[in-house]
């Protein structure tokens, strides 16, 4: 009895174990982030050329106040940006007046013009910066591209996704965001 | 004798120029060799720091270690950091405050990370209890004479007799 309640144990440990890295490797996850709760952190960046007309060379987050936001991370070599680009397009088109979207170009240095390719092949019409740096990747703690954040008209982060985001994800979120 | 005496000055001169070149010389290069130094002890405490830095978007790589681009540009904050006189928990704390303990290699001594610490002690415990255990069943089994009948003890005879033909 003992050593089949052992032999139980030592399985059901090696399966959570194996489950644990199953769900690990999974892009499209849900991971904490230490920004929920606390306001979303200020940057000014130089914006791709269709935006710089309308809104000047640079965009500064810290204009936008009293607004709410989804700042969408992404590169242009990250097969789940373009993945998510239409549903973000779409969302921006039902809820741009509401809601503030703002999309960083980001861990992608030197290939700003693929960036700008990127914008105008899935048209986003939403303000889009370029972090030559990768210098507001370190400041929102991200893992990888893409990555996503909605913030309150207080300016705090209530909810960070990684991986690619669906329609329903984005509907729900902005849902919070202007209830 | 005039004509000399001005030779000499001359001689005298240019050993007095020689000599301070050589001087300004060895100043010089102790500057420098002191600013390499500076510079080579900054880039170790650099590349100290970055290893105990996981590098968020590599698989089992530290900052220091690794060459993507955010791992350079969190070297650089750590260089920036060290050079405006901030110490070592300061810089791991400012990469704890945007990542979380998951940042750090060396997970901290609370909460749910304690258990990384602890459980491979208690593993060892339990293995030597385990070991205690084993050791006192087979001093036992060894102690106690094992009793034959004699058909068996019959068998056991018959045997080694066989195996030593």
């Amino acid at each position: 009895m003992t050593r089949w309640l052992f032999i139980v144990a030592v399985t059901g440990v090696l399966s959570a174990l194996f489950l644990f890295g199953l769900l690990r490797g999974k892009p499209d996850r849900e991971i904490a982030s230490n920004l929920i709760g606390k306001h979303a952190p200020d940057f000014t960046l130089p914006l791709h050329k269709g935006f710089a007309e309308n809104l000047g060379e640079n965009f500064s987050l810290a204009e936008h106040k009293g607004q709410p936001m989804v700042i969408n991370f992404w590169a242009s070599w990250c097969p789940p940006c373009f993945q998510e680009a239409p549903a973000l397009a779409t969302a921006w088109r039902k809820y741009g007046t509401e809601v503030l979207f703002v999309g960083v170009q980001t861990q992608d240095p030197g290939r700003r013009d693929e960036g700008q390719k990127f914008v105008d092949q899935f048209a986003l019409g939403f303000p889009n910066v370029f972090d030559s740096q990768s210098s507001l990747s370190i400041d929102y703690g991200l893992f990888g591209v893409p990555e996503t954040f909605f913030v309150n008209s207080e300016g705090l982060v209530i909810y960070r996704h990684t991986g690619p985001l669906s329609k329903i994800t984005l509907d729900n979120q902005i849902g919070k965001l202007v209830r | 004798m005039r004509h000399l005496s001005n030779s000499v000055r001359q001689v005298l001169g240019l050993l007095a120029v020689i000599g301070g070149l050589a001087v300004a010389d060895s100043v010089q290069s102790e500057e420098a060799k002191s600013r390499m130094d500076s510079v080579r002890q900054l880039e170790q405490q650099v590349f100290d720091i970055g290893r105990k830095l996981r590098c968020p978007v590599c698989t089992a790589e530290s900052v220091a270690e690794s060459s993507v681009q955010i791992a350079i540009e969190m070297r650089w904050i750590i260089q920036e950091q060290l050079e405006q006189g901030l110490g070592e928990q300061e810089i791991l704390a400012f990469f704890q405050s945007r990542y979380g303990d998951w940042i750090l290699l060396d997970p901290p001594k609370r909460g749910v990370h304690l258990m990384l610490w602890l459980l491979p002690i208690l593993a060892a415990l339990l293995g030597l209890v385990f070991l205690a255990f084993s050791f006192r069943r087979w001093q036992n089994v060894a102690k106690n004479s094992i009793e034959l009948d004699n058909a068996n003890l019959n068998r056991v005879r018959k045997a080694v007799e066989e195996a030593r033909r």
